[in-house]
């Protein structure tokens, strides 16, 4: 059995507060991310809360229609800037180089100053809300709205915002530049591009989008800073501007931003779903092409934000986005083809990754109803969309995170979470994600717009919107068990050892939390589920065994 | 007497597969770059596609300065032409510069790293000179699409340029400190190829902004 | 005590955590049960319906309606399908206790993942293609329509222009968004063309039973035509912006009238020989009587009337806001208001309400665009609290206090 020897593992210790703000540990800043984003996950989730009141009966209770409008911008803003996309970003950071095999990331000082970003740019943020108004032209920040004009997007709150993301995009971009590098070149021996571990595919892909979308935006925010505080032309149509070229630019990197949002948490539960149904992934080359076509073609598909501006090219956009939903569903039968046949226990991350199928699957079709430009027509800016991206970024992504949180905190830790509180947790957060938005499909075809801070209770809208904010305190009431199960679970967890889940991947393979440098030794790797082949041996499978080692040997002791 | 100093270089250390695949290829540094150079052209893209749509919805490019009554002007000599001539030069010299420190002549390597660097501060005066002249005869961010497209595509054609100047410089000084030699130099390949580049990048921009044909008035 | 190799449970908790998880699933099924239950009694129609955008309008609609169905109707079988095969292999492939053997290590299979990528596929290119077909017939724009309106969004109203058959000539303009004497009148029947112009931001044109929307960009203009059906005259239609557009988004609110076309043809000659009638009101600087032939127009600069019965109260608007927030005005006595309205291309006005500005309608001055000047006469009022609105934009009020 070939192993590489490195340093024995080293002695546990508690780190001090000067190590984790100095830290080049991939581990280590994996763990800042995921508290950093935890942190702004709620403070969103107050802002939704604020959203939620309001809109509960007609009449303008609680905020002036100024002030609500500030809320749901900087509503969306953290959720996507501050918690999604750095959260995805942080379980990639801790899980990738431990998956495979590598001791950091390939640019630890770097991965350090990616993360630091972050907390400034939510400082920059959240100081807007007293600098006079926070920016409040929606997280899309349309222009002419954006401008500084009159009625329009006056003081300093819209400028923090632009200042904020820029910093936040490049965070994220010197963070793919650093997996990319790392899953490319940091390999354990033996380790092939096509024996690594689906989470670590999605987040190659996720890298790959991130690194050539992201400073799209940057251009966009840049231009806008410009129109708005140089006397600039880019945007404001009163100058020459065009007020559709900062859709265009915009969208061309949001919408695969969906796509950076959305495919490490698919990444998370085709890691889940194997291990608790004790069979492999079925399908992991389909995978891994389905997963790389989506990247690719979430390039083309922008202008579908677009179709009622009268500006696009719709029959084209109405077709690659209905195209993307092929790979979107070949995935999702693969996955429900892992559980068929299996011997599944219903731990808590393989509940959140069942939620993770149900609500992604009804996320898909609405978003494929929305591909049809006529219909398009009837539910754009309505809530029909507020519930579409909620069911895929909520019912998806949020419930990926809790299944990945689930799932490794073990590592992280080296305890148990309560699989009690999990499950109270898990039932609460799916009854009140479903209460608040499904009503939402309804809404919207009845023809509640977005971004409104009140309607008429002549329109009829009342009482699915009190029904949607029931759910919403439903989902808030369900992160008192989780907040609870972390504070317990840390202090007081069943100890977890290296694999309390029968993985299959290499960070099972190495103790809970792993040491420095990750690995004292290695298994040998020659199929995507190192740890399971060690464990069982010569197992018989159908179809497809594992491949013959076609790397170089590294001879120990270099 | 020579001291040791293998165990100071990382092939020797316990994380010597953080900076150097032992299956060869290019070195992790380098293939940084080069993604993060990715990103920098997706960001020049954006820029640019801007440029392209004002330019397609202009009435007339260049358009008419209101103040002057005649269509705004940018002129090739004596700044520009010059400093774009020499942004090309830099870029020989400082792949002169590589080539020397492969084959581990230092001295040639530093002297003509010294020269891109000097000629980028070249570069950057005469575009800051070039600012000041235009500014005078009316043309600025705010002189409508035209002074903010060329301001914003040139502006940020000059921070990079400034960015790489500094990383030259701090090329330049680990050379004269000695810190670079065949086997390590993975900072100098890293710089030149930002250099390269910022120089393409230049190109571009001089063809579009300088060398393409206008539109007359449309009817 | 055994233990499970996951789970690392004794029996008896394990006994309890079942108990628990199936708690916990029966509150599940009972909390699904009731919230259906409860959504499909509060939106006071039938559940199947809710599902459905409304009833359409116009002939338009009636074909994205027609579509919708086809769409929906493949959206929720496939849900029911997939779901149900999640549902049936969660509930099958349940880990027996003890059970420890691994079950069979399937990989994949090269004939599974051909049949689910091309099915989706021939399914999805069916839907882009009856799309598509609905796209065309939805978004043409005739050469010759019949009747040529434009709506002219701005921060924060609808305005309607009545254009002439060129398409550039205005016949009559429409300052009110809603109401009887407001809104957009539509003749049944024909083809309209609708022309989309923006003052200052993004603003958009939704009215749901058109299920149609379109964004009304400034910097262009975005065109579509519609048809209402013959059956809907009489009828009026909601529409709001569905573009957010600033602080007073969600009171973009506007009506749709539809008329039979010999009603509309009635309704337009009679709005232009009004306007012929009374003079337009003048551009900026210059102040126009309110109607009355005896006109008191000159203000004076203390707000003292130069000639006329009661004193002048000075209003002004700028930036959709009263720059006054409380005016006091004579018990009993007529008297007038002069109001200038500093935005430009806006239209508003000054109306007075009893009590507060949802209260009965006392006054209503006329509606005109900015930047210009109008004298209202104002009818004598019996003391007491009134408020004075601007009836194209409800948020804009203040208090008037007659003593």
């Amino acid at each position: 059995m070939a192993t590489t020897a490195l340093h024995p593992a080293a002695p546990a210790y508690r780190s001090s507060l000067y190590d984790w703000v100095t830290t080049t540990d991939h581990k280590k800043i994996g763990i800042l991310y995921v508290i950093n984003s935890f942190v702004f996950f709620f403070i969103g989730g107050l802002l939704a809360m604020g959203v939620r009141l309001e809109l509960a009966q007609p009449g303008l209770q609680f905020v002036a229609d100024q002030t609500y409008n500030e809320i749901f911008t900087m509503h969306a803003t953290f959720m996507i800037f501050l918690f999604v996309i750095p959260m995805l970003a942080g379980f990639g950071n801790y899980i990738v180089p431990l998956q495979i095999g590598a001791p950091d990331m390939a640019f630890p000082r770097i991965n350090a100053l990616s993360f630091w970003m972050l907390p400034l740019a939510g400082i920059l943020l959240l100081l807007s809300f007293v600098t006079g108004g926070s920016a409040a032209a929606g997280w899309t920040s349309y222009s002419p709205l954006a401008q500084d004009r009159p009625l329009g997007a006056v003081g300093p709150g819209q400028d923090l915002w632009v200042v904020a993301l820029v910093l936040i995009g490049t965070s994220s971009i010197l963070g793919a530049v650093n997996f990319l590098v790392t899953m490319f070149k940091m390999r354990a021996p033996g380790m092939t591009l096509f024996r690594m571990p689906i989470m670590t595919w999605t987040v190659l892909v996720t890298s790959v989008l991130v690194l050539m979308a992201t400073p799209v935006i940057t251009s966009a925010l840049i231009m806008l800073f410009i129109d708005r505080n140089y006397g600039g032309s880019f945007f404001d149509p009163a100058n020459g501007g065009d007020a559709i070229l900062y859709q265009n630019i915009f969208w061309f990197y949001s919408h695969p931003a969906v796509y950076v949002m959305v495919l490490p948490a698919m990444g998370m539960i085709s890691e889940i779903l194997p291990v608790f149904s004790r069979k492999p992934l079925f399908g992991y080359r389909a995978f891994v092409f389905a997963t790389a076509a989506i990247g690719a073609l979430g390039f083309s598909v922008w202008a579908h934000h677009m179709f009622t501006t009268g500006a696009v090219y719709l029959p084209f956009f109405s077709f690659v986005t209905f195209l993307i939903a092929i790979p979107t569903g070949v995935k999702m039968f693969n996955w429900i083809f892992t559980l068929w046949g299996g011997k599944l226990t219903f731990s808590t991350p393989l509940l959140f990754a069942l939620g993770f199928l149900s609500m992604f699957l009804i996320g898909g079709i609405n978003g494929a109803v929305s591909a049809s430009v006529p219909v398009d027509f009837a539910i754009h800016d309505t809530y029909w969309v507020v519930a579409h991206l909620h069911y895929v970024l909520f019912g998806g992504s949020v419930f990926g995170i809790m299944g990945g949180l689930y799932y490794w905190f073990p590592k992280m830790t080296g305890r148990m979470m309560s699989e009690s509180l999990g499950k109270v947790q898990f039932v609460l957060m799916f009854v009140g994600f479903n209460l608040t938005f499904f009503p939402m499909h309804q809404l919207g075809l009845a023809g509640m717009p977005r971004r409104i801070a009140d309607y008429s209770s002549a329109s009829g809208w009342n009482d699915l919107n009190l029904l949607a904010t029931i759910g919403g305190f439903t989902i808030a009431a369900s992160m008192l068990p989780l907040l609870w199960n972390v504070f317990v679970s840390l202090r007081s967890g069943e100890p977890a050892g290296d694999d309390p889940w029968e993985g299959n991947t290499l960070e099972w393979a190495t103790s809970s939390p792993p040491p420095p440098y990750n690995f004292d030794h290695l298994p040998p790797i020659r199929s995507e589920r190192p740890v399971f082949d060690q464990r069982h041996g010569d197992v018989p499978h159908t179809k497809t065994p594992p491949g013959p080692d076609r790397t170089q040997q590294i001879p120990a002791g270099r | 007497m020579t001291t040791d100093t293998t165990a100071l270089t990382t092939e020797h250390s316990p994380v010597a597969g953080l900076a150097h695949d032992a299956r060869g290829g290019i070195s992790n540094p380098v293939l940084g770059m080069l993604l993060f150079i990715t990103s920098e052209v997706m960001f020049f893209a954006g820029l640019f596609a801007a440029y392209f749509n004002v330019r397609a919805n202009a009435a007339q490019w260049p358009p008419i300065n209101p103040e002057s009554g005649e269509a705004f002007h940018i002129a090739i000599f004596p700044l520009v032409g010059p400093a774009t001539v020499l942004l090309i030069l830099s870029s020989f010299t400082c792949q002169f510069a590589v080539w020397a420190i492969r084959r581990n002549d230092r001295t040639a390597f530093l002297r003509n790293i010294a020269v891109t660097f000097g000629i980028g501060v070249v570069f950057l005066i005469m575009q800051g000179i070039d600012y000041a002249e235009l500014g005078r005869e009316g043309l600025t961010l705010s002189s409508g699409t035209y002074g903010t497209t060329y301001f914003t595509l040139t502006g940020f054609h000059g921070a990079h340029v400034f960015a790489g100047v500094i990383m030259l410089g701090v090329v330049l000084y680990r050379g004269m400190a000695g810190q670079f030699s065949a086997r390590h130099h993975d900072a100098v390949e890293a710089a030149s190829l930002y250099w390269h580049f910022v120089d393409v990048v230049w190109i571009l921009l001089f063809s579009l902004l300088y060398l393409l044909p206008g539109n007359a008035p449309r009817v | 005590m055994a233990r499970s190799p996951r789970t690392g449970r004794s029996p008896s908790a394990r006994f309890g955590i079942r108990a628990l998880v199936v708690g916990l699933i029966l509150v599940v099924a009972v909390g699904a049960a009731i919230a259906v239950g409860v959504d499909v009694a509060l939106t006071g129609q039938s559940f199947v319906s809710s599902f459905f955008p409304p009833v359409a309008v116009t002939d338009q609609g009636e074909r994205i309606r027609d579509l919708y169905g086809i769409v929906f109707f493949i959206a929720v079988a496939i849900f029911f399908l997939v779901e149900g095969l999640i549902i049936w292999t969660v509930v099958r492939y349940k880990r027996r206790p003890g059970d420890d053997e691994l079950p069979v290590q399937t990989h994949g299979n090269m004939i599974a993942e051909t049949v689910w990528t091309v099915v989706p596929t021939i399914i999805v290119a069916f839907l882009f293609i009856i799309s598509w077909q609905t796209l065309n017939v939805v978004d043409t724009v005739s050469a010759t329509p019949e009747t040529r309106i434009r709506a002219v969004a701005g921060q924060f109203q609808w305005s309607f222009d009545y254009l002439a058959d060129d398409g550039k000539t205005v016949l009559y303009q429409q300052f009110l968004p809603t109401g009887e004497d407001g809104g957009m009148t539509v003749p049944t029947g024909r083809t309209i063309k609708l022309d989309l112009t923006s003052l200052d931001v993004i603003h958009a044109f939704y009215v749901p039973q058109f299920l149609f929307k379109r964004d009304v960009v400034p910097g262009r203009t975005n065109s579509f035509e519609f048809n209402v059906k013959d059956s809907d005259a009489g009828q009026t239609f909601r529409g709001q912006c569905a573009e957010l557009c600033g602080a007073g988004h969600r009171i973009m609110l506007f009506e749709v009238h539809a008329l039979t076309p010999a009603d509309y043809d009635a309704w337009l000659q009679a709005r232009i020989a009004e306007k012929a009638a009374a003079p337009t009101p003048a551009p900026s600087g210059a102040p126009a009587p309110s109607g009355e032939p005896a006109a008191s127009g000159q203000p004076a600069a203390s707000g003292q009337p130069a000639t006329g019965a009661g004193p002048t109260l000075i209003v002004s608007a700028i930036n959709v806001a009263f720059e006054q927030t409380a005016l006091t005005g004579p018990a009993n006595t007529p008297f007038k208001i002069e109001f200038d309205n500093k935005d430009a291309s806006v239209p508003h006005n000054v109306a007075i309400h009893e009590g507060s500005p949802t209260g009965p309608e006392l006054f209503k001055g006329e509606v005109f665009p900015g930047v210009a000047k109008k004298t209202y006469d104002v009818p004598a009022l019996p003391a007491g609290a009134y408020a004075f609105v601007c009836t194209v934009h409800p948020n804009m009020t203040g208090t008037l206090t007659v003593n």
